[in-house]
């Protein structure tokens, strides 16, 4: 499974993977802000946000080419826009789709993947996100793989039944319903499992964080440079027109 | 560009008032239940349905999710959903993360829960499951339509009837998934779909009326954008700099939007109370 790939990163070794996660969540969001926004001489800003990007991969000690594939994903999303923008005429608009939403997808590449999942939503609760959903996403993410893991066994099992020779299409219909229902029932009552285990175990209605969140100088420097540099090259090349 | 600004503001009230909602009908200590429901959703698309011609499709779940969970419920499994999906695996974009809050985890789970809440324990609960399976895709898609016809992404007349035959395909296969789903589950054990409220019929065809005139209008207003310009233009008409009105217009008309919805719900929650008495 591909996001494994970006839990692998997010445990590295890097001077940008110690920085305290509200620095680089702030960061990210003025950058997306600036960069949604642009729009005189945008080629030449992009390039020069993407190197600064691509600096930054190379910072955290991350494979560069590997992750500037990976940004590309989203563009399998933005293309369509992008060719009906082309296709009704207006080149620039599509060009200015691509640029971005390529930019924004490499960024917040960029946060995941130095910074363990854990740890994010830690940041974001003390940024002020609503613990609830934070909660519930934490336990998304930490179930995510054992239930996908879940479903690719059941199918495994149904190809080997010899699901999916039946001429008949409401038949299948009818498996896939039903796998999809056990899948259900099996989810729920998993997390019936994991409630009673832990209670069993002291909790209280909150995570305990192994490590607190400390904010020192080097995480004030990187959050200043992290959100002014993309702002100062902005500005540089709109006023040097 | 101010669409996705302005429904980013927009999602985060909303959003707010879904988790309040949440906390208070379901109990906090199974929290887990609703992540790993989110885990499933994600899971269960990786089961494909065959839906003829030889192509298969899977289970979106917004509607699915509401039945077993509630509809606060369902909405903060599937923001969850949409944010993890946001972070992890690229796609959607971070900042257009409240035009899907707002379309599918909002709208798209109260649109779906809608016919069932009015319909789901009756003779006609069938029809009201796949009903709101339909609805629920039918209505985000069309949002999101109207959304990027908003934002002026440039949209040739051909292109907006294909897309909607096109959401009008997808909407009945969730619909027919949906309901497949369903009776599966409840061939297993009943318990699993909840059992709304009695209410009245009156309410329920005026509450699916609103829902679809809504969503009509709004794709309307969206191919004539200065519809809704106009519509707020009071509002808008001081501004010097044209994007501040434009992004105080669409403000203006989602507070139109917000204020239907209270009105309805304000409606129906009397409504209820009355019946409760009578019963």
């Amino acid at each position: 499974m591909h996001h494994v790939i970006l839990e692998r990163w997010s445990r590295g070794r890097s001077p940008l993977h110690r920085r305290d996660p509200r620095f680089k969540a702030v960061a990210l969001l003025v950058f997306l802000v600036v960069v949604a926004t642009a729009g005189q001489r945008l080629p030449l800003v992009a390039a020069v946000w993407f190197l600064l990007l691509c600096g930054t991969a190379v910072a955290a000690r991350l494979p560069l080419a590997a992750a500037a594939a990976r940004a590309g994903i989203v563009l399998s999303f933005t293309a369509v826009f992008a060719g009906i923008s082309w296709l009704a005429g207006d080149p620039a608009r599509a060009l200015s789709l691509i640029l971005k939403s390529y930019l924004s997808a490499f960024a917040v590449l960029l946060l995941v993947s130095t910074t363990p999942m854990s740890g994010l939503l830690h940041g974001l609760e003390r940024l002020g996100a609503p613990r609830f959903l934070l909660m519930v996403a934490q336990f998304l993410y930490r179930y995510l793989f054992v239930i996908s893991e879940k479903a690719q066994h059941m199918h495994r099992a149904a190809l080997s039944r010899g699901f999916g020779g039946s001429r008949r299409r409401s038949g299948r219909m009818e498996a896939a319903a039903g796998a999809v229902a056990t899948l259900f029932a099996k989810s729920y009552g998993r997390a019936e499992g994991i409630h009673r285990a832990m209670l069993a175990r002291g909790f209280n209605g909150q995570f305990q964080p192994l490590e607190p969140l400390r904010a020192g100088a080097a995480d004030w420097a990187f959050g200043a440079a992290a959100v002014l540099a993309p702002i100062a090259v902005r500005v540089a090349i709109e006023r040097g027109a | 560009m101010p669409v996705w600004a302005t429904l980013d503001a927009a999602a985060a009230p909303a959003a707010a008032v879904a988790i309040r909602r949440a906390r208070s009908t379901f109990d906090p200590a199974r929290i887990p239940a609703l992540g790993v429901m989110g885990a499933f959703v994600f899971a269960a698309q990786m089961i494909n349905f065959p839906v003829g011609a030889g192509t298969s499709s899977h289970l979106v779940g917004g509607a699915l999710l509401a039945y077993t969970l509630g509809p606060a419920a369902a909405s903060v499994v599937m923001i969850a959903v949409l944010a993890i999906q946001a972070l992890v695996f690229q796609d959607g974009g971070l900042l257009a993360l409240g035009a899907n809050i707002v379309n599918m985890a909002i709208i798209g789970v109260l649109a779906g829960y809608l016919p069932f809440a009015i319909w789901g324990s009756g003779g006609r609960r069938r029809a009201a499951i796949f009903a709101g399976g339909a609805l629920s895709v039918a209505a985000s898609a069309v949002l999101a339509l109207s959304e990027l016809l908003l934002s002026r992404v440039p949209m040739p007349r051909p292109m907006l009837a294909i897309s909607l035959a096109i959401f009008a395909a997808s909407a009945l296969i969730e619909g027919a998934i949906t309901l497949a789903v369903v009776e599966a589950l409840d061939a297993m054990q009943p318990n699993f779909v909840r059992k709304p409220a009695e209410r009245p019929l009156a309410l329920a065809a005026l509450a699916v009326t609103a829902v679809l005139l809504g969503a009509v209008g709004v794709l309307f207003a969206s191919t004539a954008p200065d519809g809704i310009e106009h519509l707020t233009r009071i509002q808008a008409a001081g501004l010097p700099e044209r994007w501040l009105g434009k992004t105080a217009a669409g403000l203006g008309g989602l507070a139109l939007i917000y204020a239907v919805c209270l009105v309805i719900g304000r409606f129906a929650v009397r409504s209820r109370a009355a019946a409760g008495r009578s019963a």
